[in-house]
């Protein structure tokens, strides 16, 4: 008695709540907008074409890995994008498109796609590419070369430099205020802290990142850098200036918080956002590098598996 | 379908449908002629086949394959039997399907042989024929000679969402459950019995005579594994979870009614919500293929629609349209086409909303992973497979949109067969 109208059968639940991964991918993409467009303001059309060149050159080197590795096409969830669009947020405005394309393809192939694709990648893709950058063609980021035949209405010197050389004493001039408005130089996406702040509150409100995280990173970050400025006031920068510079917020809020690279329980991301800020803040102070965000991001996702491992036991029968 | 919030910071709620002060009568489904019974044996299993096509059947009857077996289902009208067939259930779990044809001759009358036993009332005759009424009661925990059952505890609060079944019978029946709970009391012998119902009908409750405890509005809650960990074992230590029956109040109030007029109730009383959202209560002798019931409300199904029988979490979608009202049956839901939600095999990208909104909390973003490759027995060692209570809440959040549920479910039953198998080896 079987008719030929056929049902479409599948298993419970019947009900999605209707999230998709593209969804947060524009979310956050919308949100790092909001500190991107005052960076591209502020350094004109080379920053436009950084970003608008590692974007589209993260999903080309995504859709090629694809078709080369016979799976399906996968930028249409947009997380190539986004990597595009962290990668181009921690670079100066005169970055060569050389360095930007071989950018994203560290970003991209050896950050994320060789490990799986999405929900593989051990480490943070564009923070990982931006080390790689970093380590391999070190004049790149020397943000005061890169940024020098510009002409800006405050002081044109990457405060981290500053505060490395010359002690807490050469920073004593800068205002949090101007920190916070973008008035200092440094990656077209990092500078205008305000953006940062209003773009990560938004994610974390939306729940598209986890608050645990950011909140724990910058802790860590206040915590360090209270530490050491009272430990010794003439060598070391206050808390409120390392919360401002380098890449501090657009750590806390955009790269600490990646999916695949965080803990998902509650202690562990608190003691992941901890070490984070507290590495930060110790690399920039004591280590030999100008900005220890993206290091210390990096050894925070080498310890996520295993903080992950402090869980909440289960309940019920299997215990 | 409930969306996720703005603020996605906020957990998921989603709550237990709530009946008003006075609810609708129940659209009565009458008139149908044929009904379909399942029996959990398959028809080869029988051996020398006892039911055969033509055989008459009364309303009432017990259903067997052969004699002597113990699956059995009951007949909810009379006629003659019409086809006798095989069907698959989930998970490969082999059913008869046996169709009655009530429109065929005379009328059989009504079958007797539960009539006489309702004098006298015990256990073994209520397993004996009682497991086909409506609410499916379950009566195994009182044989099982090792865990002594210490208390039963009857559910007024539906399992899953949109299901009103036992609230209805909690707000208009108490009376019956109240019968049922001191005939359950008396054949079985224990004096502990529980009845569970949502806040709002706490008072209506008290008057059951029971130990009345409430559980909240929000999913699961009502899921019977968190009702036996928040509100008993919390009361009585962790053994007292070990010996609990639990039965539905839909079933309790057919015990009941059963025991009182020696006739066994056969109307199911469902929830029917079709394509454009409307709810309504219905009530149809069990049996009733899913068609006669959609078209009394003028629905009509397409290529590429979906049927759910029972709730939006936990229910199973039906692949034809002659699919009957089982005796577990509390809800059917028709999904148009363009309402699908697509799964897919895109990876678990570690967001962990799983992890926020799991009741037991199972490391879901490791134990899905470890379940699309196949590793059963590691998931069950390392990451507690066998706590999930199936509320389907992790797949119901999934970013991924995987469907986390299917491969618990898949997992679970491989492992437990291939114990089984081992057993039976050994």
């Amino acid at each position: 008695m079987h008719n030929t109208l056929k049902l479409t059968v599948s298993h419970a639940p019947f009900w999605h709540n209707g999230s998709r991964i593209s969804s947060k991918s524009s979310n956050i993409f919308l949100a790092s907008l909001l500190a991107v467009v005052p960076g591209c303001l502020q350094y004109g059309p080379a920053a436009v074409g950084v970003v608008t060149l590692s974007i589209a050159t993260a999903i080309l080197w995504e859709l090629a890995f694809n078709f080369i590795s016979r799976r399906p096409f996968s930028i249409g969830d947009g997380n190539a994008a986004v990597i595009g669009m962290m990668l181009a947020m921690m670079l100066p405005a005169t970055t060569p498109w050389w360095a930007v394309v071989t950018g994203t393809f560290f970003a991209v192939v050896i950050g994320k796609e060789i490990f799986g694709g999405i929900g593989a990648n051990p480490f943070n893709p564009a923070v990982l590419a931006v080390t790689i950058l970093m380590v391999s063609w070190s004049g790149l980021f020397d943000f005061n070369a890169a940024l020098l035949n510009y002409d800006f209405d405050f002081m044109a010197v990457y405060p981290l430099v500053l505060s490395k050389s010359f002690g807490a004493g050469a920073v004593d001039s800068l205002s949090l205020a101007d920190l916070l408005m973008g008035k200092q130089i440094g990656g077209i996406g990092a500078t205008f802290g305000l953006g940062l702040i209003v773009g990560g509150v938004y994610l974390m409100l939306r729940g598209y990142i986890r608050w645990e995280i950011s909140i724990a990173f910058l802790a860590g970050i206040l915590v360090a850098a209270l530490g050491f400025s009272v430990a010794n006031p003439t060598q070391y920068a206050g808390p409120g200036f390392h919360l401002f510079t380098g890449y501090t917020l657009l750590g806390a809020f955009f790269l600490a918080t990646e999916d695949a690279s965080s803990p998902v329980n509650f202690i562990p991301m608190i003691i992941y956002g901890l070490i984070g800020g507290i590495l930060t803040v110790m690399i920039r102070n004591i280590g030999v590098h100008i900005d220890g965000v993206l290091y210390a991001i990096l050894i925070i996702n080498l310890v996520n598996p295993l903080l992950d491992k402090i869980r909440p036991k289960a309940i019920g029968k299997g215990v | 379908m409930i969306k996720r919030s703005f603020f996605g910071l906020v957990k998921p709620k989603l709550h237990y449908e709530v009946i008003d002060e006075a609810p609708a009568e129940p659209v009565s489904i009458t008139g149908v002629k044929q009904t379909k019974l399942f029996i959990a044996q398959s028809p080869g299993q029988a051996g020398e086949e006892m039911l055969k096509v033509g055989d008459p059947v009364k309303a009432g009857q017990k259903i067997t394959l052969a004699p002597d077996a113990k699956a059995y289902a009951t007949a909810a009208a009379g006629g003659q039997i019409a086809e006798i067939s095989d069907f698959i259930g989930l998970l490969g779990k082999k059913y008869t399907m046996v169709t009655i044809d009530g429109s065929a001759g005379g009328d059989p009358g009504e079958d007797d042989a539960f009539k006489a036993l309702s004098q006298s009332p015990s256990l073994e005759n209520a397993a004996a024929y009682l497991a086909g009424l409506p609410g499916k009661p379950d009566f195994t925990p009182f044989f099982d000679k090792e865990k002594k059952v210490k208390a039963i505890v009857v559910c007024g609060a539906d399992r899953d969402l949109l299901t009103t079944t036992n609230q209805y019978f909690v707000r208009n029946n108490i009376i019956a459950i109240k019968t049922g709970i001191d005939l359950l009391c008396r054949i079985t012998g224990i004096s502990n019995a529980i009845l569970v119902v949502p806040q709002h009908l706490e008072q209506v409750a008290g008057s059951s005579g029971a130990i009345v405890k409430t559980v909240d509005s929000e999913y699961p809650s009502a899921h019977p594994e968190l009702i036996m960990q928040h509100l008993l074992a919390a009361d009585e230590g962790k053994s007292a979870a070990a010996g609990i029956a639990f039965f539905s109040a839909e079933a309790v109030c057919a015990i009941g009614a059963a025991y009182s007029t020696g006739k066994l109730p056969m109307e199911k009383i469902i929830t029917v919500i079709t394509k454009d959202g409307n709810q309504r209560l219905v009530s149809a002798p069990i049996g009733t293929p899913l068609q006669s019931i959609l078209s009394e409300f003028g629905e009509t199904l397409n290529e590429g629609d979906r049927v759910i029988f029972g709730g939006p979490m936990t229910g199973v979608s039906v692949f034809r349209t002659d699919h009957p009202v089982t005796p577990d049956t509390d809800a059917i839901i028709v999904q148009d086409a363009g309402d699908v939600m697509e799964r897919t095999d895109t990876a678990c990208t570690n967001c962990g909303e799983c992890i926020r909104v799991c009741p037991v909390n199972i490391q879901v973003n490791m134990l899905i992973r470890l379940l699309e490759a196949g590793e059963y027995e590691t998931a069950a060692d390392q990451y507690d497979l066998f706590s999930c209570i199936e509320c389907g809440l992790c797949t119901y959040v999934c970013e991924s949109r995987i469907p986390v549920f299917q491969h618990i479910k898949l997992a679970k039953h491989t492992l437990e067969s291939m114990k089984a198998a081992e057993e039976t080896n050994a």
